[in-house]
């Protein structure tokens, strides 16, 4: 059993997630299965070498992951509110919308 | 053989997560991955981090299952139980790596001091992020007192 690995799995579904999703709330779940994926290797490592650091890393970034989870998911539910859409390729669309009936 | 069951679910739970159309059921398959990745925790030795992954995946989930139930544009199809056991399969075959290969790390000196000891050593760090909590917060204040301004615009 190997958790680089698993981490490493962790990571590209997240990824893909990431890259393929339209959707701003799969957008924030991908972000958190990153950051899973990064701490899980943080903390197995450690754990396996016998260091408390890995546990310790791990309240650190849960601690900012929280925080920036909190800015995202207010940002998210204003864009939702403001174009009645969750989806990224509508959103823009909106916008470029908006932004050409500004100019003429 | 507990953890690469653990293994197989934290994959499964994530893909889930990803590919369900119903955003109320990707959060509850985004819950199985934390429980899956704090019982890895616990049973690698580092209760701690599990019980904390737990605290915050708990708090993550319930925001996540409000704002998925306000915001989530309904799907036009329930998923269908031929995509949901592909997408199992999918899990399953991609969490065999971590089962058949293996990366030898390098053996230096370990440092073998506990978590209390960790934790004081990085309180520099700690600090820093105490920082960026409050600018966090500063943040959030800003933005509502932003759209009560603007509110109805």
């Amino acid at each position: 059993m190997d958790f680089v690995i698993l981490s490493l799995v962790m990571l590209s579904i997240g990824v893909y997630g990431l890259l393929t999703k339209r959707q701003l709330l799969k957008v924030f779940i991908s972000v958190e299965l990153i950051a899973i994926a990064a701490t899980l290797n943080f903390v197995m490592l450690a754990s396996s070498l016998g260091v408390g650091l890995g546990e310790a890393i791990l309240v650190l970034a849960f601690s900012t992951d929280t925080a920036v989870s909190a800015v995202i998911l207010a940002l998210l539910v204003i864009v939702s509110k403001k174009y009645g859409t969750s989806d990224i390729s509508k959103i823009v669309k909106l916008e470029e919308n908006v932004e050409s009936e500004a100019e003429a | 053989m507990i953890l690469e069951v653990l293994s197989i679910g934290l994959i499964v739970s994530a893909i889930l997560a990803l590919f369900l159309d119903e955003m109320v059921y990707s959060v509850a398959a985004l819950s199985g991955t934390f429980f899956f990745t704090a019982l890895l925790y616990v049973l690698n030795g580092a209760a701690f981090a599990g019980i904390f992954q737990f605290a915050v995946g708990i708090g993550t989930l319930a925001i996540l299952f409000l704002s998925g139930e306000m915001l989530s544009d309904k799907p036009a199809k329930k998923t269908s139980p031929t995509k949901i056991g592909v997408l199992i399969g999918a899990g399953v075959a991609l969490s065999l790596p971590a089962f058949f290969l293996s990366i030898s790390g390098s053996s230096g000196t370990v440092d073998t001091s506990s978590f209390g000891d960790s934790l004081w050593n990085l309180r520099g760090i700690d600090v820093v992020l105490q920082a960026l909590v409050i600018l966090t917060v500063a943040i959030g204040i800003a933005i509502i007192l932003y759209e009560r301004r603007n509110g109805g615009k």
